[in-house]
């Protein structure tokens, strides 16, 4: 003599259940599948250094945009605030000492360049 | 007449609210209508749970440091000055160098300090990670350690409901320990006992300040064979014989004691005559939902040095700065606040070398427990290594 069994399910279950079903009918199942394996491999596949190498290169990408976006809006304000400067005003600009440590920054990041060329 | 905003502190909260602060205000610097100071007693700028990881040698320390100057935009002054006095009816606060600075508005942001001395005998004989230099004398006792105890234990401050600084290191350090250990093959030779104190915020005999986690963590411990001990209040350090008594009246031996120690707001705030807690502990009293300080309606506070029933941590400050940023900023266009701080709270717990736990609640709902993995100690890590100066730059 047989025995039905009944597996009681709970709520959280059925309503699994209900979206799985949808998910296996319309063929998208394998698909996610293949997503979890991929994402899984990659995450076993990674270590801690390259973690580390790859967010110092984003940190890097960050602090140039961070200089570049402030020397910007600095530049844009002083332009539009003064007049196109003569040649001595530009001679006289240079004797400011923000402006020479950015025109030796600029001249040392263009040997920086010329070095790798 | 140009309107001025004054903060006070270089740290997290007072950097990450500065670039806000610039970005929101951008029309207002341009019409040359305001201007932005911030002043700190260093040039430079600290992670600090970087310390944590110093503690366990998988770091050096250099990369958690970066010059002050670096990290705010180019409208923000900067200067290096120590706030020693502040008036609050004259509007201005004093430095240590006789320097004076006005302000319409002030946002106070200095964190908090480790006092040990405030438990005998524990600067003696005790160690903590919350201080680079604490964390680089732990490494070296723990890469020598072959064999003995090592004791944890957590102070709260003495006024209600105000949690010690980052709530969930005491755990992460513990894990991180047992790691650290195995890794270097001597952990069945080391015990770790994790103790709590009786009351801890609003947990009466638990192991961390919030029930459901509290409730977790026998079970967690247990699988790490970590010992677990609730009720031990730290009170004395017996530095000769070393050995923790509590204020229960239990003795326990160590031979390395990491400790959770007393936590105060620094010395200036303390000093300031503003706060009224317990112990000359000196939080801030600020209200849970503006973030100003309680009855000064052009000051506001955040991060460590409030006394909000909230985590004093990065996770904290980084929900707190938008309100601050935007408050001020509607005060200065409108004449009144726009935001409210709910006490979000989010961040990445290192449990263990190798797992993070991604954990967040609010004024209303407490922490939930959630599973551990290696994708968010990769989060944490790279939060660590990088994404930190972008947040604290107010990029993310
Ligand atoms: C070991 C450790 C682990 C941590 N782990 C985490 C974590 O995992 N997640 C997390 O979110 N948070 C963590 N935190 C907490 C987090 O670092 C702090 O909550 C955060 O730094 C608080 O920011 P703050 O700006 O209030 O204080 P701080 O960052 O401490 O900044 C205070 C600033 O004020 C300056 N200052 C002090 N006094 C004066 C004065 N009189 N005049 C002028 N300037 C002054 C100081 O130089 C400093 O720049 C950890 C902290 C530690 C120590």
């Amino acid at each position: 003599m047989s025995e039905k069994v009944e597996v009681l399910k709970t709520k959280e279950m059925q309503e699994l259940e209900a979206k799985m079903t949808m998910l296996i009918q319309t063929g998208r199942i394998d698909n996610l599948i293949d997503l979890m394996a991929l994402i899984s491999d990659n995450i076993e596949m990674t270590t801690s250094p390259m973690v580390e190498k790859m967010i110092h290169t984003v940190d890097n990408l960050a602090s140039a945009g961070f200089i570049t976006d402030n020397a910007v809006r600095y530049a844009k304000r002083e332009t539009a605030k003064n007049e196109v400067p003569s040649l001595f005003g530009i001679l006289k600009l240079m004797g400011d000492e923000d402006t020479r440590k950015g025109l030796s920054f600029m001249l040392n990041l263009t040997k920086g360049i010329g070095k790798q060329l | 007449m140009k309107k001025k905003i004054l903060i006070v502190g270089g740290g997290t909260a007072g950097t990450m609210t500065a670039n806000n602060l610039a970005k929101k205000l951008m029309p207002e610097i341009d019409r040359d209508e305001l201007e932005i100071t911030l002043i700190s007693n260093s040039k430079y700028h600290y992670y600090k749970p970087g310390a944590m990881y110093v503690a366990f040698g998988k770091s050096e320390g250099y990369e958690f440091v970066r010059d002050q100057r670096a990290l705010l935009m180019s409208e923000i002054n900067f200067e290096v000055e120590e706030a020693t006095e502040i008036s609050t009816n004259g509007n201005f606060v004093k430095t240590k160098k006789g320097k004076k600075f006005d302000y319409d508005f002030l946002v106070l942001a200095t964190g908090c300090e480790v006092a040990p001395e405030r438990i005998p005998g524990l600067s003696e004989a005790g160690d903590w990670f919350y201080t680079y230099e604490g964390a680089t004398k732990l490494a070296k006792k723990f890469h020598d350690i072959k064999k003995g105890r090592v004791l944890v234990t957590v102070n709260f401050p003495k006024t209600p409901n105000i949690p010690h600084q980052c709530g969930i290191a005491p755990v992460e350090t513990t894990m991180m320990l047992h790691d650290f250990l195995t890794e270097r093959g001597v952990r069945d030779d080391i015990e770790i006992i994790y103790t709590y104190p009786t009351v801890a915020q609003s947990v009466t005999n638990g192991l961390f300040m919030q029930e459901p986690t509290s409730n977790v963590l026998p079970s967690i411990f247990d699988s790490l064979g970590v010992k677990h001990q609730s009720g031990f209040t730290l009170s004395k350090v017996d530095a000769k014989k070393k050995v923790a008594i509590s204020a229960e009246g239990e003795e326990i031996e160590f031979d390395i004691l990491m400790s959770t120690p007393p936590f105060t707001a620094t010395k200036f705030i303390r000093e300031s005559g503003i706060s009224q807690a317990l112990d000359d502990e000196g939080w801030l009293p600020t209200d849970k939902e503006t973030l100003k300080v309680k009855g000064l309606d052009n000051v506001y506070t955040l991060g460590d040095t409030v006394d909000l029933p909230v985590s004093k941590a990065g996770g904290t400050v980084h929900n707190q700065t938008d309100v601050v940023a935007d408050n001020i900023a509607s005060e200065l266009r409108h004449g009144y606040t726009s935001e409210s701080y709910d006490g979000l709270v989010i961040a990445i717990a290192q449990m263990g070398l190798s797992c993070g736990m991604p954990l967040w609640y609010n004024y209303d709902k407490d922490v939930a427990p959630t599973p551990c993995s290696k994708l968010g100690s990769f989060v944490r890590k790279g939060f660590n290594k990088g994404i930190y100066w972008a947040a604290a730059r107010g990029m993310v």
